[in-house]
Formats: C-alpha cells, structure tokens, sequence
C-alpha cells in the first residue's frame, strides 16, 4: 500500500469511528430530512385548501343569482348561504359564526348591470390569530379569478347585443371592493395585501431565529467540547461549586454572547431584507392598519425569545456531553438542532390553522416555532398566544435545563465518548 | 478522623475491570502514595475520590462524607489534579490562579493570601502575565499545581504531580508537599510510578497491579519485608519481573 492509501484508510477509520458523525452526516440526511420533506409537503398541499366563502345577496335581479352560480361550480369553493337585511348586519352574523371570508352582493346589483353600469362586490377577508392573512389572501384570489370568468362572459353578452354606455361597464360590468377585517377594524385594504405586508414582516424572522439558534448552540457545545479537548472539564468538575451552577454558568455566558449575535443579526437581516421587501411597495404600513406593537407585546417576545435560546443552550450542551471534542461537538449539534429548526420554515409559507392537526402539533410541540409564531403574533395583539408560548417554552426549557444538569452529575461527561487509551 | 476510607472499591469500564475491590485507608496528614504499572487503576481511583467517577461496587469516603451521595460537601474538602490537565489557553496565567483564589476563597483577605501564595508556588514570576497558550508544558504543570496546592484543602489529589517537571522543579514540589504536609496538616493522596520519587516524599504507600492492592506499608516496612535496598525493588520483587519488563520496556 502506497503511503497515500496508508494515511486515506487512516483518516477514513479516525472518522467514521465518530459516531456523532456518523449520526450528523448518514442518518440524518438519509432518514430525518426525507421525512421533514414529505410533512413539508403535505403541510402545502393542506394550505390549498377549500375556500370557504359566506354569501350575503341583498340583489333581488338575475345576475346576483349568476354570481352565485359561477362562485358555486368554481373549483375549490364552497358557498355557505346567509340572510341578512343589510351589509351591516351581514357583516356582524358572519363576526359571530366566524366566518372569515365573506361575500356580499349589494341591492341594485342586477340593475346596475341591466343599466350598464359599474356593478360592485363587497368581499371582506377576517384576518385572525397569528395566520397573517395567507389562507384569506388565497381565498381572494380564488373569488377574483371567477369574477374574472364572469366579468368576461358578461362583457362578450353586452358586446353582442350592442349595449352603449359606459365603455368601462361594459368592458369590466363587476368590481370587487376589498376589505380586511383586522383587529375588529374594517379597513379598505385586499387581505392580498395585508397578508403580504404581514409575512414580509415576519419573513426574515425564522432566519434570524434558525441563524441565531444553530450560532448559540454551536457555541455551547463548543465550550463543552473544548472543556475536554484541553483538558480543563476534570478540573472544572471537581470545584466546590454545584454542578447545576457551572451547567447555567456555561449558559448564561453564552445567551449573553447569543444575544449580542442575535440583536446584530436582526439590525442586518433588516436591512438586507428591507432593501427586498418594502412596505412603501404595498402602499400602506402596519400602522396604518393598527398593527403596532405594544410594550407588553415587544417584551413578550423578547421573553420568548430568550427561553428559546435557553433551551437551545441546554440542548446543545446535553449533545456536548457525547462528542469528544469540538469537531463532533458541531457535527452532533447540526444533527440534533437543525431537523428542529427547518421544519418551522413551513411557517413563512403556510398558516399554521390550515395545516393538518398532527403537523399542527408537531410543529407547536418544537420549540422554535414559536419565536416565529410570536413574532406575528406579537403584531395582532394575540397576546394570550403569546403567554401560551411563553409558559410552554418555559416549562420546556427547565425541564432540558434539569436533564442536562443530571448530566453533569453523572460520569457519562467523562466516560461518554473516550476511548480505551493504554500508555507505554 | 480517617481522611480516606476506601472498601472494596470496584470499578468496570464496560467490560474493562479496572479496580477489583481495593481497600486502604489514609490519615489525616498523612502523605500516602499509589503506586503501580500502567494500567494499573490508579487513576480510576484517584477520580473516584475526586467524585468524577461512580464506583461500581464498594465505597469511599472523604472526612467521612460518601463520595457518590455527598459530592458536594466532598468537592469542598478536596482538590484534585488530573494526570493530564489542560488550563484555559485564552487566560493568562494569573487569570487562572484568580480565577480559581475566587471560587474558593470565602473572604477578600483569603483570596489574597491564597493567590499571593499561588503566585509564589507556580515559580512563573513574570510569565504569568501571558497567554497560558505560550507555556510549555512543564510551566502549564506547575501552574497547574500551585492552583491545586494554594486553595489548601484539607485532602489534595494529585494524580503524578510531577510528570512532566524537570529534576529541579519535581525536587521543590515535592519539598513543597512535605512542607504543607507538616506545616499546615494536609493530606496527600499522591499516584506515581516513580518509586523513588515515592519512597523519599510518602509516609505509607500502596502498590496496586491489575486493579488490586498487593501491598501496603511505610516504604521502610516493605523495603524489609522485601529485603530490598528500595521501592523499586520490592516492586520488581512483588509483580515479578516478567510483567515488569512488559511493563518498563
Ligand atoms: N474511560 C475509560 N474507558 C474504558 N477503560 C478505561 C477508561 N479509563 C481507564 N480505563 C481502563 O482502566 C484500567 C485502569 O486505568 P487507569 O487510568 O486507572 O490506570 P493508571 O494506573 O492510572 O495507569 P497509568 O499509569 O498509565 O496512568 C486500564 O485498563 C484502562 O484501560
Ligand atoms: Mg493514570
């Protein structure tokens, strides 16, 4: 054997010998990802969902009748029929049921288009909870493509029949008015655009949350790791102080360091973003629509997201207690964080009450999907949600505080990973 | 009272026995050596009783206390030296021994004392002011030590303290443990396989082989018993010299 292949089989053995490693670069890819692809997977085609609309006709004439034809036979809709005397009304039965979508045909809709004149569609999209608007913004465009249909057959019948008035009228017979319901307020914005203006808001927080939380993790499990490459750990374990004060004295340390990163990546993911997604782009801000955050919601969320770093921390400093040194300390904590940490990506695209119950869960059982569901939340004032977060992150983060702190009270810190090592 | 009380000590590595029920046990003051080959389980007792280590089976005892169910208090009575220590590379040297005067000085006073007299026994005089990445690794070894020694604890656990010194430095260390022996009562638990190293500074020693005890005694008993002129040959005498060739070569 060439001394190349000499030291080849060398490196080779050194390394896969690592079972961190073996775990961080074959089983995870191999097994976990495919898994996280197809949830991910699921979890969009759920997004697609029905559309659910309520339909309030005032009308009395034949082309509201039409309307609901056509909305009933579109694909993907279905239409809930309600009574009511007045828009209003119509607006406050569909507040109690809540119903999220609702469209309403005013009185002189036919005449208005028998006159050839502009007809008008009211449809008014409730943004609620922490989705931020997305299923209403699909279910928008689900009504806007057949009043498109319907806009074009009507437009060809007045063509045919040599209708004179105004061109426009006849050219485009319905409108669609949109509104938002947000925060109990109506305003006269598309959910489209609320939405949009929600989630880009919203957008660079899972990266920031998954930059942050792979950085500090790694550098916890870094400072373990190093404890025993240079030998400090036997003499670190064996001073007169607890056990559980070294484990938070490690954590505090480095969520202080965490913290630094994490406010100097969220002033450049700002920026970076900012320069991408504008809200001079969508016209209008999020206080324009009363979304402000309030100083009850802002520490909320710094809460939130201190626990989830805390138990990243401990996490990552329970998978230290298995690697060796640095090396497979990262590769054991890429292993062990990021298949936490991706899935919550789903959360950018989709909302999470459209999503199947089961994913639902899982993805509120992770603990870093809720920095970014408070990040929305915190904007819609659902500070219940907020306090759920808090308490569960709290509790989640105490308990892997304990397990890890066990740890340490154990040999497993040093006999966990070292080899049979003979001198002489 | 007993400083150490060891029974029937055991300790498996997985399949590996490392200790087969060892039992000795050391007075207060008393400077007591472990003496053995390599592989012998020294170390693995040593760290038993510095309570990083669980025993499988037995006890030990530190002043009394158990050192699986009171680590705690045991951790306040000891300190321990590791055979292969590392000290934090980014500090410098007397950042170290700060660090270390901080934990275990009660008093503002104490800690003072405590690092004036740590300055003076790591001998590193200006160097402590640099990087403990620069020492080499003899100077990293006494640093180490001096932190080891200026807490004084009532037991001290030095796995072969002096590895890696020079003749010089391995003689004043070991004048430094007699002295601290006498002149402030501390307990020394002390591993080697220096025989002669251990027959000039300990009181009583035990030779372990493969996990167990063969024999205990001052060095002047054993050197009797044996007929021999030092440690090294009773130890060559009680292990025989077909291992003890394995062993030396
Ligand atoms: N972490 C470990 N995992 C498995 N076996 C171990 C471990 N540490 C020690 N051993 C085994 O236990 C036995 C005793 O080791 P120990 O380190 O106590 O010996 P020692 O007397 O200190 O030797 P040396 O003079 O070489 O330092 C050896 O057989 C060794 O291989
Ligand atoms: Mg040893």
């Amino acid at each position: 054997m060439s001394d190349f292949w000499i030291l080849v089989m060398k490196e080779l053995k050194d390394l896969l010998r690592d079972k961190g490693l073996i775990f961080g670069i074959i089983i995870v890819p191999l097994i976990i990802y495919p898994a996280l692809g197809q949830m991910m997977q699921v979890g969009f085609e759920q997004a697609q969902e029905e559309t659910k609309v309520v339909l309030v006709n005032l009308d009395e004439g034949q082309y509201g009748d039409l309307l609901i034809k056509a909305l009933e036979t579109a694909p993907n809709v279905t239409l809930t029929k309600i009574d009511a005397l007045s828009i209003d009304e119509a607006l406050q039965k569909a507040q109690e049921e809540n119903y999220n979508m609702i469209v309403i045909i005013p009185q002189n809709f036919s005449r208005a288009i028998e006159n050839n004149q502009k007809a008008q569609v009211e449809v008014y999209g409730t943004i609620r909870g922490i989705s931020g608007g997305m299923r209403e913004a699909v279910s928008e465009g689900r009504i806007n493509a057949v009043l498109t249909v319907l806009n074009e057959y009507l437009a060809k019948l007045k063509i045919q029949q040599n209708m004179e008035g105004d061109p426009e009228a006849i050219l485009k017979p319905i409108d669609a008015k949109s509104f938002t319901v947000i925060k109990g307020r109506i305003v006269a914005v598309p959910p489209s655009l609320v939405a949009n203006l929600i989630t880009s808001q919203s957008f660079s927080m899972p990266i920031v949350i998954f930059i942050m939380i792979i950085l500090v993790a790694q550098m916890s499990a870094g400072s373990m790791a190093m404890e025993k490459e240079n030998k400090t750990l036997e003499t670190l374990l064996t001073l007169p102080v607890k056990r559980i004060t070294i484990v938070a004295g490690k954590m505090v340390g480095t969520a202080v360091i965490g913290i630094i990163a994490a406010i100097a990546y969220m002033i450049g993911m700002r920026n970076y973003l900012g320069s991408l997604t504008s809200s001079a782009q969508v016209g209008i801000t999020l206080e324009e629509l009363g979304l402000t955050v309030t100083p009850q919601g802002a520490a909320l969320f710094v809460l939130i997201m201190f626990l989830a770093m805390i138990f990243a921390l401990s996490f990552a400093m329970l998978l230290a207690v298995f690697a060796e040194d640095t090396k497979s300390a990262n590769t054991v904590v890429s292993a062990g964080i990021m298949p936490l940490t991706f899935p919550t990506f789903i959360l950018m695209f989709a909302d999470l009450e459209t999503l199947p119950l089961a994913i639902k869960y899982f993805l509120l059982a992770i603990p870093f999907s809720h920095p970014i569901l408070a990040s929305r939340a915190m904007l819609m004032g659902e500070y219940s949600t907020m306090y759920a977060s808090a308490v569960y992150l709290g509790v989640l983060s105490v308990l892997m505080l304990l397990i890890t702190a066990r740890f340490f009270t154990t040999e497993k810190l040093l006999t966990a990973k070292l080899r049979l090592r003979r001198r002489g | 009272m007993k400083a150490v009380l060891v029974e029937n000590l055991e300790k498996d590595y997985g399949k590996v026995k490392a200790l087969k029920g060892i039992s000795f046990e050391i007075k207060e003051g008393e400077i007591f050596g472990l003496i053995g080959p390599n592989g012998a389980g020294k170390s693995t007792t040593l760290k038993i009783l510095a309570t990083l280590l669980t025993p499988t089976g037995g006890r030990a005892e530190v002043f009394g206390h158990d050192v699986v169910k009171e680590g705690d208090e045991v951790r306040k009575l000891i300190s321990y030296l590791p055979e292969e220590a590392g000290a934090y590379k980014n500090l410098k040297g007397i950042e170290y021994l700060q660090f270390m005067a901080k934990l275990y000085a009660k008093t503002g006073k104490s800690y003072e004392k405590m690092l004036e007299l740590g300055v003076k026994l790591s001998g590193l005089g200006d160097r402590l002011n640099d990087k403990i990445s620069t020492y080499s690794k003899g100077m990293t070894r006494k640093l180490l030590l001096a932190r080891a020694l200026m807490v004084e604890p009532k037991l001290a656990i030095l796995d072969e303290p002096a590895s890696g010194l020079d003749i010089i430095n391995a003689y004043s260390i070991r004048q430094t443990i007699k002295q601290f022996a006498r002149e402030k009562g501390i307990t020394f638990l002390v591993s080697s396989h220096n025989m002669l190293e251990v027959e000039f500074l300990c009181d009583r020693v035990a030779l372990i082989n493969r996990g167990m005890i063969v024999e205990i005694g001052t060095p002047k008993e054993l050197k009797e018993k044996y007929e021999a002129e030092n440690l090294e040959e009773v130890f060559m005498s009680i292990i025989g010299g077909k291992q003890a060739v394995e062993v030396f070569e």
